[in-house]
């Protein structure tokens, strides 16, 4: 019977792994083939006809050593997640940036909008334009066969990003210039107005790939 | 173009087909190959070459997880078994592949052909 190891290792030397992962690869890819030889003998067949049998398991040696690469490379998990959170958060957050500017670049004035004698700045142009963002954001992650809970955290991005920052701002806030409940209140309308206002603008751009309807491709 | 639809739908039933498999039982690639041929009647076949990369981004991804183990023979293989996250990916894929092969029913009549 033939050294299986040697014969996988021979075909796998430009296999790309650790050398503990590359051993465990060998190991498993030759009890496999050695599995197939011993099945093929078992039905009778020749040394020769079942080394062939073995043999045609694997048409192209390289296709097969690049794939492995690919699929045994450790950076996978971090990819996978840069692909389908990371990249499309950013892309949704520079997108509802850009928009920002440009709206105020263009000269399109918020609203002033008054609530209980404090008035709050209502940027519907910029918020008129989020839902196109979220939607991106959502479909980049769908693209990146990114889950349901990826696909919202990317399509609120922006929305996530200025409730940490005010959520981190706030303490500050209230422990520099004292705690008053007007201060309170007005940080509230500041987290409803750039917060729970462009989160649901972004959310409802987003609802159509937040379905699981596309058929799952790797 | 064609090619590249035909590998993903390969690529798609074969993870729906692993993991069902893996559903059951722990088993080893040959094991997983073999039971997949068999009880497809041959219509779904895993060479060595496509069997394996696809356990390995499976096992990349945290759906299976490998764990060298000896078989009823005594001989050291790599037993795959299902994670708490593979086994939530089996339900909304099942029901992906229904929708897929219904809307091409729909549009082909698969069903009656």
């Amino acid at each position: 019977m033939p050294d299986w190891k040697k014969v996988v290792l021979e075909r796998m030397v430009s296999l790309k792994l650790s050398l503990d992962v590359k051993e465990d690869v060998i190991a498993e890819l030759a009890a496999h083939m050695e599995e197939i030889y011993e099945n093929a003998r078992g039905r009778g067949l020749s040394h020769a006809v079942a080394l062939e049998v073995a043999m045609q398991e694997v048409e192209d040696w390289s296709v097969l050593t690049a794939a492995i690469s690919r699929a045994k490379s450790e950076e996978g998990p971090m990819n996978h997640r840069t692909k389908a959170l990371w990249l499309p958060g950013l892309a949704t957050l520079l997108g509802a940036s850009l928009l920002l500017a440009l709206t105020q670049f263009a000269g399109f004035q918020p609203r002033l909008v008054w609530v209980g004698g404090m008035g709050m700045l209502f940027y519907w142009p910029w918020l008129a334009g989020l839902p196109v963002f979220g939607a991106m954001g959502a479909y980049l992650s769908r693209r990146a066969q990114g889950p349901i809970q990826a696909r919202l955290t990317a399509c609120l991005f922006p929305a996530l990003i200025t409730a940490v920052v005010m959520c981190l701002i706030l303490p500050w806030g209230l422990a520099i210039n004292g705690f008053s409940f007007f201060r309170l209140v007005h940080f509230g309308l500041g987290f409803v107005n750039w917060v729970a206002l462009p989160g649901l603008a972004l959310f409802l751009g987003a609802i159509p790939f937040l379905r699981e309807s596309n058929l799952r491709t790797a | 173009m064609t090619k590249r639809i035909r590998s993903k739908i390969a690529r798609g039933s074969g993870e729906l087909a692993i993991l069902s498999l893996l559903a059951e039982r722990p088993l080893y690639g040959f094991e997983i190959a073999r039971q997949i041929g068999e009880r497809t009647g041959g219509a779904l076949n895993f060479t060595l070459a496509s069997l394996y990369p696809l356990l390995y981004e499976m096992e990349k991804r945290g759906w299976v997880k490998g764990r060298w183990q000896a078989n009823h023979a005594g001989r050291d293989r790599r037993y795959y078994s299902l994670t708490p996250s593979g086994r939530r990916q089996l339900a909304p894929l099942r029901k992906e592949w229904r929708a897929f092969f219904q809307a091409l029913n729909s549009l082909a009549g698969v069903s009656h052909a």
